[in-house]
């Protein structure tokens, strides 16, 4: 671009033209969720064999290694495809900021069980507050996210989880018991309806568009 | 009538900041592709407009690349708003 004296016609045209090129990127890598969301299937379906296998909830602090592996992923990827694209929108930030609060509630929440389970010696039954988080705070989240890059797959995902979320809190105000046996390859499924399947979704349309 | 901004008023400088308008932060090699400056040209321009206020220019390191990021300030964005209300005017839109 040379530097040459422009007329009002061009400043505007200039700037209709260089909104319209910032308007020309990718939907967004799907890498990073999809990492989280294999993660999440795969711990569940570890704590699921254990907890059947051996019956012992000490299994359940396989929970933990969601936010351990993917908080040390997480940022690895983030800066690679931070370089790549060379320009963060308002929306990413927003997305980022929406994912921060689920993945330090999910922290909170693991921490308020342990303290539940030490301090006021409550049943493994308190694990079943993780399920609700997992199937109402992750869909809401999903919903939110769908809705700031309007990418319809996330808000038919998130909404599917968050029905799979309902069931699951009426089953517990029921007093209606888990089995390890139907609840988890049931939250299995509606992880992959609600995540696995929208990202790679997002994958295909970023694919698409380069 | 209202003048038009002279930092604003300028090919380069107009382009890169109706980028930053439209994103939360830009890079240095994303500004220059979009605006398919030169790097010398692009350097000179962005210092125009942060000595202005207009901009914050952040270096940093990503890995062992250097990584110069620009964001647009309140300033920038308030002298934006009236250089484009500005043009409208002068076009009578």
């Amino acid at each position: 671009m040379e530097e040459k004296k422009m007329t009002e016609k061009e400043s505007l045209e200039l700037i209709t033209s260089m909104i319209q090129r910032t308007r020309e990127r990718y939907v967004g890598d799907g890498n990073i969720m999809l990492m989280w969301r294999y993660l999440t299937v795969a711990v569940t379906a570890l704590v699921w064999i254990l907890l059947v296998k051996t019956g012992n909830p000490i299994y359940n602090l396989g929970w933990f290694l969601i936010p351990l592996l993917g908080n040390i992923l997480k940022p690895l990827m983030d800066k690679k495809q931070k370089v790549k694209s060379g320009v963060k929108s308002y929306s990413d930030r927003i997305v980022t900021q929406i994912w921060t609060v689920v993945g330090i509630s999910s922290l909170v929440a693991m921490l308020t069980c342990f303290g539940f389970i030490f301090f006021a010696h409550a049943s493994s039954n308190i694990w079943k507050s993780m399920f609700i988080f997992a199937l109402i705070m992750v869909p809401m989240a999903e919903i939110a996210h769908g809705i700031v890059v309007k990418e319809k797959s996330l808000v038919v995902g998130g909404a599917l989880g968050l029905c799979v979320g309902i069931f699951t809190m009426c089953c517990i105000a029921a007093g209606i018991p888990f089995g390890a046996n139907w609840y988890l390859p049931m939250f299995i499924i509606a992880f992959i309806c609600m995540m696995i399947i929208p990202g790679h979704i997002i994958n295909y349309k970023a694919k698409q568009q380069r | 009538m209202k003048e038009l901004d002279p930092i604003l008023h300028s090919q380069l400088r107009l382009a890169v900041m109706s980028i930053l308008m439209n994103v939360d932060e830009a890079d240095f090699v994303y500004l220059k592709e979009k605006t398919e400056s030169t790097a010398g040209n692009l350097s000179v321009q962005l210092d125009k407009l942060s000595n202005a206020g207009y901009i914050t220019v952040t270096k940093g390191f990503v890995g062992k690349k250097t990584r110069t990021t620009c964001q647009v300030t309140e300033q920038g964005r308030t002298a934006f708003e009236q250089y484009v209300e500005a043009l409208k005017d002068y076009l009578n839109l």
